[in-house]
């Protein structure tokens, strides 16, 4: 028992004098000064590296600690950072610190010093600090070498949009150092005397293989450089979904966005984490991700995506559960079947999704792109539906996707499948239209139809059957087939009225017929034409009904009226319509549209009802006239167009403007009204306001002007160009005298030229005969008749020609005398003979040779009085000799009988006989000498045969006083050859 | 031991053509036996000859090509960052015998494989997208590999010389990227003035 007191009583001592111990202990500050700082570098990162330790924790297995540290640049007394580092502290721990450098710790030198404070509640307050450590140098210049220059850092990698300080360091301070970033110089700050510090504030991506920073020293080779490298900034993963397909595998997606992949330095890369089951898998590819689901019990999942390079890291999170995140698989073996006009039946399969999963389809119908239906069908795994009310021949499209009946996620994939329904007949009848010409007087019915719309023809329209029936003569029905590329065809019919029924045709059959009668007597085809204006929207016509048993009305038009087809249209009307708007996209202004309205009656004949004519919009005429000028005189002149069309211009002519001008005149005719033209000249003009008077008569002009007119039409848009004007010039004013006078007589003398040269033989012989005969001379008659019906003709016997002179040429030439034996040349005749007709008053010596001159144009009754007078003449026979030949008249025969017979026988040139008139009209000049008897007949003035006769058988010679007094018609200096 | 000795020279190539590394060889003795694994071409040195005239013909290009992926400062600064003062470069005597001037060839071959496979490995990375510069490169390293089969060829026939002491150039692959791309530049500039003289002394 006192054993056991002793040892209770120890046991008490020794508790109580631990206690008093650790009391002790912790009332004290701990020792905890941090020991054995170490600092280093690391230059790749730019790390400044603390280690050290902490001793004294033998009390306590470990201890929450605070350090403080303050780090210096270039001097201890240049703080430049300040921090605290909480962490606890194990027993003999070395414990570790970096702190990371904006500048490149290789260009500054470097002091770290710290000091700890007990930061653990088992520690009672108050506590303090430890006392600070010595400071520790980081000094990476030393280690640098002998190279004048550095630049620092090298390969820094940093995300566009930060800050960056490079510096350099230079061995030589009298070095001038320049330093460039893309070409651009940088300037920087010193921070001593060998080391400048150049801050680049948020860098730019440029590209990914870096961006060379040199320095270089002036005047020296030297070029130090480092290349910074700036990656894109890592984004978010965007769009991070996961779904499944079948419940055994979770797919998850996202959009990486913008890759920060670098030389040497790989793309970002991606994490899936799920926080539910803990699991993390690195993910292969940089947009998705798969995720394999273990067992059925997990329903909710929660996944962080990571993005993370080089410089950082990303995340992006999602929760869901399972089964809201269904997404089938596309449905296959989608078919058409029972393919009708109308109905097709549509059948699919679908990838089943577990066993209790419903799928919802959704069945689109679409046709030309569009979807026309659109059905929703619940099925497990094989679908099916009958699509209805299609339209015949029609190609359509079956599209198929489905979805989770039960949460909607994402349709599945689409499946589809085109088709074409069967033929049908065509539903609609013909809209039918014609037009009624007689053709050498046939009337000629041509049918137009429109083609049946795709909605209407049911199929390909393979023919159009055109039935024409005579209601007047029942007789065999005329069947026509059209071809389907054919939109009308032409009958020729006679003058009875037929009904016609023209129908399409596919290959399911024909479509309704469409009934039109046709008279072949198209009547009364005329209406008066009344004008119409168009607008925007097109041509507004009305008309009115004339007999309450119309069925219809129809407007017939023509797109390009200025063409030919004109391209007809027509436009059908109800029977209770008197009113439409005519529009169409080729219509266009300025030109002048027709309509014709018809009305249908209960027999389905057409009868024109009204003719309208309109212009969308009237335009000012783009031609001016052809314009004739007539009826020149010398004040007027008449101007007319009458070929000018009026129906054929951009507007409706309203008359004509014709303009005037003349620099004769100033001042404007009446009627007419100054007027200015576009270049500022001034002219006349007149307006004419009735567009069908086509003639104009310009009045009051001058003689001798020259004056410019046009005429031109307008419209109510405008008128035509005023630009050419046609010049007129006005004659004198006796000009049309002198034409209405002087060329008459030029007319009439040419003609008479004209006969005068064809009849000239007759003229000859009537009017200047070569041996005129002056009874017959008209001009004796003309004497005779008015002036002196006293007067006479003179005898020849009257005169007393004094000589012939024959003049012969000696070569060659012949002189034949008829009922000679010799010629002249042969007489000897080399001289010219000189026949003297009447002996010189002195040589005459009687008798002689006598030369006897026919004239056979004279052979009148003179040639029957026998009184001609042969008497031979030779050569030899001097002029003197008397003979015959003193018979004038016979003399005068002779001697012409000798010339003319000369001239037939002696060639041109040769010879030639003269005639020496040695009288001396003893006349001359005395007229009332004349004698008054008419020329007595009883004389020869037939001229027979030339012969020479000798003298003796002349015949006497005339009484002296018988030919003196005569009057000669020749003139007497005249010669003849 | 035929096979074994026509086995060691490749096994010795493959060794020359490690990026950086390899330890020169000791030339073999003359006396010592030398073999092939293929009987050369007899025309071998027309072959060689070719060779350096095809690599002397696109070390311009190739230059150019060089310096050109680098950016700036290098196309404005060639005489102070691409200039040829390559140290260790191995030297050549033109006036030599054919048998020295053939060794040097080799050595030179050797040298310059070695630092263009270095070039070739760093502008892949460096420059991914000068695909121009990467058919170059590989295009000259391949007729340097010929170049230096022929000449171990040629060496071995006629003058019984199975192996030459070779050196390489400094490893890039520690160095930051301004200095690989200037190392390269240098090299080139100096590939393509040796390659010049050598050309002309064959």
């Amino acid at each position: 028992m006192a054993l056991f007191a002793a040892f209770q009583t120890s046991l008490l001592l020794a508790l109580l004098s631990l206690r008093a111990y650790q009391s002790e202990v912790l009332a004290e500050p701990l020792p905890l000064t941090p020991e054995s700082l170490n600092v280093s570098i690391d230059s790749a990162h730019q790390y400044l590296n603390l280690q050290w330790s902490v001793h004294s924790l033998a009390y306590y297995q470990e201890l929450k600690m605070l350090f403080q540290i303050q780090i210096s640049r270039m001097k201890t007394s240049n703080v430049i950072w300040v921090g605290n580092y909480s962490t606890v502290v194990k027993r003999d721990p070395v414990l570790h610190w970096s702190w990371k450098s904006e500048l490149p710790l290789e260009c500054a030198t470097h002091f770290v010093r710290m000091r700890s404070r007990v930061d653990d509640a088992k520690i009672p307050e108050p506590r303090f600090w430890s006392n600070w450590s010595s400071w520790k140098e980081a000094d990476a210049q030393k280690s640098l070498g002998r190279d004048p220059l550095f630049l620092f850092p090298k390969d820094k990698l940093v995300e566009e949009g930060s800050n960056v300080t490079i510096c350099y360091i230079s061995r030589n301070q009298q070095d001038n150092i320049s330093c460039y970033l893309e070409g651009q110089q940088i300037h920087g700050e010193q921070l001593d005397s060998n080391v400048s510090a150049f801050k680049l504030n948020k860098v730019s991506f440029i590209r990914k293989t870096g961006t060379n920073i040199f320095c270089k020293v002036d005047q020296k080779d030297v070029i130090k450089g480092i290349v910074l490298f700036v990656s894109k900034v890592l984004e978010e993963p965007k769009d991070f979904s996961c779904e499944t397909q079948d419940f055994k595998t979770l797919m998850c997606t996202w959009d990486p966005g913008t890759d920060t992949s670098l030389p040497k330095r790989s793309s970002q890369s991606y994490t899936l984490f799920e926080s539910f089951s803990g699991k993390k898998i690195l993910c292969e590819h940089k947009n998705s991700c798969n995720w394999q689901v273990d067992s059925d019990s997990q329903e909710m999942y929660n996944f962080t995506l990571m993005a993370e390079n080089a410089l950082g890291n990303r995340s992006v999170s999602v929760l869901f559960s399972l089964t809201h995140r269904v997404h089938p698989k596309t449905p296959y073996n989608l078919f058409l079947k029972n393919v009708s006009g109308t109905k097709a039946t549509v059948t699919w399969k679908v990838h089943p999704i577990g066993n209790y999963s419903t799928l919802l389809c959704q069945l689109d119908l679409l046709g030309e792109g569009n979807v026309i239906q659109q059905h929703n069908v619940s099925i497990k795994e094989n679908g099916e539906y009958l699509l209805s009310e299609l339209e015949p021949d029609t190609e359509y499209m079956a599209r198929v996707r489905c979805a989770d009946a039960n949460h909607f996620w994402k349709w599945s994939g689409s499946i589809s499948q085109k088709f074409v329904t069967a033929e049908a007949a065509p539903s609609e009848a013909l809209d039918v239209w014609r037009n009624v010409k007689s053709v050498s007087g046939h009337p000629t019915v041509t049918l137009f139809w429109k083609p049946l719309s795709k909605l209407h023809a049911n199929g390909k329209i393979l023919s159009y059957n055109v039935i024409v029936e005579n209601l007047d003569r029942p007789s065999r029905l005329e069947v026509h087939s059209v071809p389907a590329t054919a939109n009308g065809t032409e009958l020729t019919l006679d003058q009875y009225s037929y009904q016609i029924h023209v129908t399409a045709l596919n290959s399911a059959g024909p479509s309704p017929a469409s009934v039109i009668v046709v008279s072949g007597d198209p009547g009364n085809e005329e209406a008066e034409e009344e004008r119409i204006n168009g607008t925007e929207d097109g041509f507004s016509v009305s008309w009115k009904p004339q007999s309450r048993k119309a069925i219809g009305y129809v407007v017939e038009w023509c797109d390009h009226p200025q063409d030919l087809p004109c391209d007809l249209q027509w436009k059908n009307l109800s029977s209770n319509t008197t009113s439409t708007v005519i529009s169409s996209g080729a219509f266009r202004p300025g030109v002048r549209y027709n309509f014709r309205i018809y009305e249908i009656s209960t027999e389905r004949m057409a009868n024109l009802l009204e003719k309208k004519a309109g212009y969308l919009k009237e335009l000012a005429p783009s031609d001016n006239p052809q314009v004739v000028v007539s009826n020149l005189t010398s004040h007027s002149f008449t101007l007319s167009w009458k070929d000018y069309s009026t129906d054929s211009q951009p507007g409706f002519i309203q008359g004509y403007y014709v303009y005037l001008r003349s620099k004769a005149e100033k001042e404007c005719h009446p009627g007419f009204k100054k007027a200015t033209l576009s270049d500022k000249s001034a002219c006349c003009q007149h307006r004419i306001d009735n567009p069908e008077q086509k003639t104009f008569v310009m009045e009051n002009l001058q003689p001798e002007s020259v004056y410019e007119f046009l005429v031109t039409p307008y419209t109510s848009a405008g008128s035509g160009p005023v630009d050419t004007f046609t010049k007129v010039t006005t004659p004198d004013e006796y000009s049309h005298i002198l034409i209405r006078i002087i060329l008459p007589m030029i007319i009439c003398v040419l003609l008479i030229m004209i006969t005068c040269y064809l009849k000239s033989q007759w003229m000859k012989e009537k009017c200047y005969p070569d041996i005129p005969d002056p009874y017959k001379s008209n001009v004796l008659s003309l004497i005779k008749s008015k002036e002196n019906p006293h007067l006479t003709i003179m005898n020849v016997s009257d005169c007393v020609p004094d000589a012939i002179e024959v003049i012969h040429k000696p070569e060659g030439s012949k002189i034949q005398f008829l009922g000679a034996s010799k010629s002249l040349t042969e007489t000897e005749f080399t001289k010219p003979a000189y026949l003297y007709l009447l002996p010189a008053e002195k040589n005459y010596s009687g008798p002689g040779p006598c030369i006897c001159f026919e004239n056979l144009t004279y052979n009148e009754a003179a040639a029957d009085s026998g009184s001609c007078g042969h008497f031979p003449v030779t050569p030899q026979a001097p002029p003197s000799q008397p003979g015959p030949l003193t018979s004038p008249e016979n003399l005068l025969k002779a001697l012409e009988k000798n010339y003319m017979n000369s001239l037939g026988e002696i060639a041109a040139g040769e010879a030639s006989v003269n005639y020496v008139s040695q009288l001396a009209s003893q006349m001359s000049g005395d007229k009332d000498g004349l004698p008054t008897n008419p020329p007595e007949p009883v004389h020869c003035s037939e001229y027979k045969m030339q012969m020479a006769i000798p003298l003796g058988l002349a015949s006497p010679p005339p009484a002296e006083n018988s030919g003196l007094s005569s009057t000669t018609p020749l003139d007497q200096s005249e010669h003849y050859r | 031991m035929k096979v074994l000795a026509a086995g060691v020279v490749p096994l010795l190539l493959v060794l020359h053509w490690k990026h950086g590394a390899g330890s020169p060889i000791p030339i073999t003795p003359v006396n010592a036996t030398c073999a092939t694994r293929h009987p050369c071409h007899s025309n071998l040195m027309n072959q060689i000859r070719n060779q350096l005239l095809q690599l002397n013909s696109s070390a311009n290009a190739l230059f150019i090509l060089y310096y050109t992926a680098q950016g700036e400062p290098f196309p404005n600064n060639l005489d102070k960052l691409c200039s040829p003062n390559v140290t260790d470069f191995p030297p050549f005597h033109a006036n030599g015998t054919e048998k020295a001037r053939l060794v040097e060839l080799y050595r030179i071959i050797a040298y310059l494989g070695a630092s263009l496979g270095n070039i070739t490995r760093d502008q892949k990375v460096l420059n991914p997208n000068a695909l121009s510069l990467h058919s170059k490169l590989n295009a000259t390293v391949d007729v340097m590999r010929g170049l230096l089969s022929n000449v171990l060829c040629r060496l071995c026939s006629k003058y019984h010389v199975a192996h030459v002491d070779v050196a390489y150039g400094p490893d890039t692959s520690g160095k930051d990227v301004f200095q690989k791309k200037k190392l390269g530049c240098q090299l080139l500039g100096k590939y393509k003035q040796v390659i010049a003289v050598v050309a002309q002394a064959f």
